[in-house]
């Protein structure tokens, strides 16, 4: 049996729906959040990233983030510290920042992989058109809820 | 028994790194390893190829469990200290190297790699000294002689950089790194055409060198102002850590919007336009000018006539 090198991802039975870690960075931008960490999750399951477990918990810390932001910016807006307007835009800023900090942050883990991935000939698909039944779907998923802290999980990093 | 084939195998790997077949050398290294997991020099060596092949993370593990296998063989320390460097560690970088040149002080390749550390860390003038012991261990020692030249031509020194080229050159005319530095240099005094001539000959050599397709893309992006600007913004920000990038573009980010918002807020409607058209126009051209190079650069490299014995 070969020596193995930490680095290298393990086969799995998803290897067919990898796709290159831009494709869901730029999900967050055009699509939105419901769209990223999912899909980077599962590129790291499919991939057989050895920094799978790395990568499931920078995801969740992205999402548990933003729900904890929403929350809190909610909370400041009912009680008066935020008022809509200007103030309001600077905290939805922040927001934004944090989710797009977090997509290219997983989005450079998860190249490291990739890198090694294509190296050793793996499969990639275009993201393309996932990018695109994305686009179309985001409206269909804002609409699930009027919830404004729906919005701001579910909304993009732009 | 065991012991010899692993040497074999380790020897093979290095003619193969030599010659630049990073993946070759890989798998050579994982068949020693196979045999004795607990190698530490085959771990080492591994190190070296999995560098060569660009795969950091690998080469960092496989670097330290050799160090932490046998930390008194000098060569450990070695390809430590090359991982290090390429890991942006240069305080650990140099740390190692001071070991592996005290172990062996007739190595001018250990003087290199250490005078590399060094003016990274912008310790120039200790840099220069240690390249200058390179050379009287071993007059005429091409990764010296190349060295001296980066730094001359970092420094803008272009005739003094010129010099230290032509004499690696002279030393050594088939080196790929003597070729591309002395294309740089070339690039940098503006002949274009003599920087082309010491690209094609690096390329090939080995079609998949980095460096050289980075000298070619280099000459491309000279010639062509719009796609150029890209790869100056591209070299610009790589020079960065990640942390260092990530920090730049969301920044740029994180600035563009507030004076977005604050331009809105104070009724300047000319300027928020203005503000959200260049910034869309940005992202639009960092997208789109990597894939137009990207294709601009393969059609070229796809005419590079390769030797006839490649």
């Amino acid at each position: 049996m070969s020596y193995q090198i930490a680095d290298e991802p393990h086969e799995t039975s998803l290897g067919a729906y990898v796709v290159n870690p831009s494709g869901p960075l730029l999900a967050s931008m055009m699509c939105g959040a419901w769209m990223t960490w999912p899909w980077f999750a599962f590129n790291a399951i499919a991939m057989g990233s050895p920094t799978k477990k790395k990568e499931l918990i920078l995801c969740a810390v992205a999402l548990g983030g933003t729900i904890l932001l929403g929350a809190l910016m909610l909370a400041l807006v009912d009680a008066g510290w935020i008022p809509l307007g200007t103030p309001y835009k600077f905290a939805m800023l922040a927001i934004s920042t944090w989710k797009l900090a977090m997509a290219y942050y997983i989005s450079t883990v998860q190249s490291r992989t990739f890198h090694v991935y294509e190296y050793y000939g793996g499969n990639v698909r275009a993201a393309s058109g996932i990018i695109g039944t994305g686009f179309w779907l985001k409206g269909i998923v804002f609409a699930l809820s009027d919830d404004p802290l729906w919005i701001i999980i579910v909304a993009g990093g732009l | 028994m065991e012991e010899r084939q692993i040497q074999v195998l380790i020897e093979q790997a290095n003619v193969q790194r030599g010659l630049n077949n990073h993946r070759g050398a890989i798998e050579l290294l994982q068949r020693a390893l196979s045999l004795d997991p607990d190698h530490a020099r085959a771990h080492a060596t591994l190190a070296l190829a999995l560098l060569g092949a660009r795969r950091l993370p690998g080469a960092g593990i496989e670097a330290r469990m050799a160090l932490h296998l046998d930390g008194n063989d000098n060569f450990c320390h070695y390809a430590a200290a090359h991982v290090m460097l390429a890991e942006r560690k240069l305080d650990e970088a140099w740390q190692h190297c001071q070991v592996a040149i005290q172990s062996d002080e007739r190595d001018a390749d250990d003087h290199v790699l250490g005078a590399s550390i060094r003016s990274l860390r912008r310790e120039y003038t200790e840099a220069r000294q240690l390249l200058e012991t390179a050379l009287e261990m071993e007059p005429g020692h091409t990764g010296a002689l190349t060295k001296l030249a980066r730094m001359e031509l970092e420094a803008r020194n272009h005739e003094a950089a010129a010099g230290y080229a032509e004499q690696a050159l002279r030393s050594s005319p088939s080196d790929s790194d003597a070729h591309i530095v002395a294309g740089l240099i070339d690039l940098a005094r503006g002949d274009h055409a003599s920087a082309e001539g010491h690209a094609r000959f690096a390329l090939n050599q080995d079609s998949t060198d980095r460096d050289a397709i980075h000298l070619w893309a280099a000459i491309k992006a000279h010639r062509s102002p719009i796609l150029g600007l890209w790869w100056r913004f591209h070299m610009f920000v790589s020079m960065r850590t990640e942390a260092g990038e990530l920090s730049l573009l969301i920044g740029s980010f994180v600035v563009v919007e507030i004076l977005t918002i604050l331009a809105g807020h104070f009724d300047y409607d000319r300027i928020k336009a203005l503000l959200d058209w260049g910034w869309l126009g940005f992202c639009a051209y960092t997208w789109f000018a990597p894939e137009l190079f990207k294709r601009m650069l393969a059609s070229d490299l796809g005419t590079v006539a390769l030797d006839p014995d490649f």
